[in-house]
């Protein structure tokens, strides 16, 4: 079965979680995923510039893993990223702006890249809020 | 052609459990996680109106046992492997984010 | 045959970027084409208030993106008819939009293959 995943929360909400969790799952149960999907407040679990308490489970740096390991396509709808200050080197400059909070292995792209998992997915799933 | 519903906000304060349960189809079922499992706390009006209508219901496990949350004996408890076969054994989930 | 997406639009049109940014998806799969509908649920219905003034808020109008969405290819747009009479709305300022009652909205959510409500 193959997966489209899409996230709308914040790193720091339980909801971000819950979406790794599931797509650990999914992989671990013989399912593709064919996109992790990252809009609204889900921008900011790309970004390099979060810093989790020693303590605490490091959402943006386990999705960074996860991405990276299982190659995985990890795309940042950059309407909503610029829109909360989630910019890559090439979008920093464009605006000319210090600070670059993604890089590799996420990608910036457009909505368009949303509606394109959704046609070539069985599923989509969506994570959000609490 | 069945729906999974997801809630995840807590029922006291929200309306998303009261308009899901309004639009929710005879076949479809319903998944509790995060703070929406305080819908399972006993003699509370969520916990009745799940009660009531009968709907299929599952409650992600960890998220009940976190908060101290009984499952109720009509309702199931299902870990990541069991919500990723949910979601394939309907036609489409619907998360009200 | 391309898959068809629901959008169920909960949000009010003042209460932040949420209402934009789901009316957004819907105006990207206008313009690549694909079969998608709108639902506003909720206080999602408020976005269709007649009579907004965006201006008094210094904010970009919504309503003027909604009326351009049959321009967009988005025909397929509907609203709660409940959560509009439990919030005393009587005049829409969308005349694309249809009325729903609770169980054509099921019946709606079945139709479609995915759904996506925010």
């Amino acid at each position: 079965m193959k997966f489209a995943i899409a996230l709308f929360s914040a790193a720091h909400a339980p909801s971000s979680r819950r979406a790794l969790l599931f797509a650990q799952a999914a992989l671990a149960g013989g399912h593709e995923i064919v996109r992790l999907f990252f809009y609204q407040d889900g921008v900011y679990n790309a970004s390099d510039a979060v810093v989790t308490p020693q303590d605490e489970r490091d959402l943006p740096k386990q999705w960074r893993a996860f991405i990276t390991e299982q190659q995985l396509d990890g795309v940042v709808c950059i309407a909503a990223a610029l829109r909360r200050g989630v910019l890559n080197d090439e979008e920093a400059k464009r605006y000319q702006r210090e600070a670059v909070a993604v890089s590799a292995p996420w990608e910036l792209s457009g909505l368009g890249q949303l509606h394109d998992a959704v046609q070539d997915a069985d599923r989509l799933i969506c994570f959000g809020g609490a | 052609m069945p729906t999974l519903h997801v809630l995840s906000h807590s029922p006291f304060g929200d309306e998303r459990l009261t308009s899901c349960l309004r639009l929710l189809g005879a076949a479809d079922a319903l998944l509790l996680c995060g703070d929406a499992t305080y819908a399972l706390q006993a003699g509370t009006a969520p916990f009745e109106a799940l009660n009531t209508r009968r709907v299929k219901l599952f409650v992600l496990a960890e998220d009940a046992e976190a908060r101290a949350v009984q499952v109720p004996d009509w309702a199931e408890a299902v870990d990541y492997p069991a919500f990723v076969d949910l979601s394939i054994h309907h036609d489409k989930v619907n998360t009200w984010l | 045959m391309a898959k068809s997406l629901l959008i169920i639009s909960r949000q009010s049109p003042w209460s932040g970027p949420g209402a934009r940014e789901a009316l957004d998806i819907v105006l990207a799969g206008g313009a690549f084409d694909l079969p998608i509908g709108l639902l506003f649920l909720d206080d999602g219905v408020l976005q269709l208030a007649a009579g907004q003034n965006a201006k008094a808020l210094q904010q970009k109008d919504l309503s003027a993106n909604l009326q351009a969405l049959p321009m967009f290819g988005v025909e397929e747009l509907f609203y709660c008819a409940d959560s509009a009479s439990q919030r005393g709305l009587a005049n829409l300022s969308l005349d694309e939009a249809q009325p729903l009652a609770a169980e054509h909205i099921t019946a709606l959510i079945d139709r479609y293959d995915q759904v996506i409500t925010l």
